[in-house]
């Protein structure tokens, strides 16, 4: 009894924790600083490129195309500047969006393989979001070798599928390991130690998993979004 | 044991010349530095890499691992595919694993 007690103390415990949460780190930013870290990791052992940008609500006044095209870029070239890049720099005007367009064919003509992530979309100015993805398409025209990893809410899936109808979505959704990991994780951080072991940690979490069903949804062409949608 | 002794003999040829050749070769370097840097500015503003070691730091080992694991990830990433697995786009509310969470607890 002791123990079933001591049991339903910490997961009341937890639940008020985690309702208080906000923005736990099962969402998609989360998903793509792992991204962002395991290409980088790549790039560690191999002539890859990779760049990124987290979109932000707060910051949509300095996020514009020119800047988001222009910081991919920066971080593509690296310590390697074109000369090109450099004439362009001398002659002392902001550059364009053409001018970046033909600057990322000279900048990343050296990598066999880029990489680009942009987190949140949907924070992204809405208006200009068609500009920015006619912009990224014609990086992908010009360097087929280039990929592109895109999150955001679901809505936004409409507006890439207009520039790239064969992209792939994977709904972001917490699985078993996830949940387990979170639920373990929030244990050892959280509760008193002495009044946790092994056995009733193991306890919690088989509780709540089984009364979880495993939210895992498989991938599909970013197509067939919308009836998806439809089918839930 | 072998008795280490070292003469050590520094000449002094030209000192000036010599100063004057690692001044000017420190500043092209500093000049080079400060010029790139000011390049970088000049394509954008935006730092994303700040805003990585935020997110990074935050971030819950673990958490999310499954989707490096994923099939659609690995081909994507692999790009041997072709064009066809240029985009991967991963959606979600940002609040999906807080109210799932709140579900979950719920159930006791």
């Amino acid at each position: 009894m002791l123990r079933q007690s001591g049991c339903r103390q910490i997961i009341s415990e937890v639940r008020g924790r985690v309702i208080l949460k906000k923005r736990i780190s099962l969402t998609a930013r989360n998903i793509s600083s792992l991204v962002i870290d395991s290409l980088c990791n790549q790039a560690k052992e191999e002539d890859i490129g990779v760049a990124w940008l987290y979109c932000d609500y707060n910051a949509r006044r300095e996020q514009t195309v020119i800047n988001m095209m222009g910081a991919i870029l920066k971080r593509l070239v690296g310590r390697k500047i074109p000369e090109d890049i450099r004439k362009a720099f001398q002659e002392g005007r902001r550059p364009l969006l053409a001018d970046l367009k033909r600057m990322f064919r000279i900048g990343i003509a050296s990598s066999p393989q880029v990489f680009i992530c942009i987190d949140a979309l949907d924070e992204f100015q809405p208006g200009d979001l068609p500009e920015l993805l006619e912009s990224l398409r014609d990086i992908v025209r010009e360097s087929p070798k280039t990929r592109i990893f895109l999150t955001g809410r679901p809505h936004v899936g409409k507006d890439i599928q207009k520039y790239f109808p064969k992209a792939v979505a994977i709904p972001i959704s917490p699985n078993q390991d996830d949940i387990r990991n979170y639920v373990v994780m929030r244990l050892d951080r959280d509760i008193d130690r002495e009044a946790m072991n092994d056995d009733l940690r193991a306890e919690i979490v088989k509780v709540i998993l089984d009364k979880v069903s495993n939210m895992y949804v498989a991938a599909y062409p970013l197509s067939t979004m919308y009836t998806y949608q439809r089918l839930l | 044991m072998a008795q280490t002794t070292g003469t050590h003999t520094v000449t002094f040829g030209d000192g000036n010349d010599n100063c004057g050749n690692i001044t000017d070769s420190f500043n092209t370097t500093v000049n080079k530095f400060n010029k790139d840097a000011e390049i970088m500015r000049w394509l954008s503003p935006l730092e994303p890499d700040n805003r990585h070691h935020d997110v990074r730091t935050k971030r819950f080992e673990g958490v999310g691992n499954w989707l490096l694991e994923k099939r659609e990830f690995l081909e994507w990433k692999g790009g041997e595919s072709g064009a066809d697995k240029t985009v991967l786009f991963c959606s979600g509310n940002p609040g999906v694993g807080k109210s799932y969470l709140r579900y979950v607890v719920e159930l006791f």
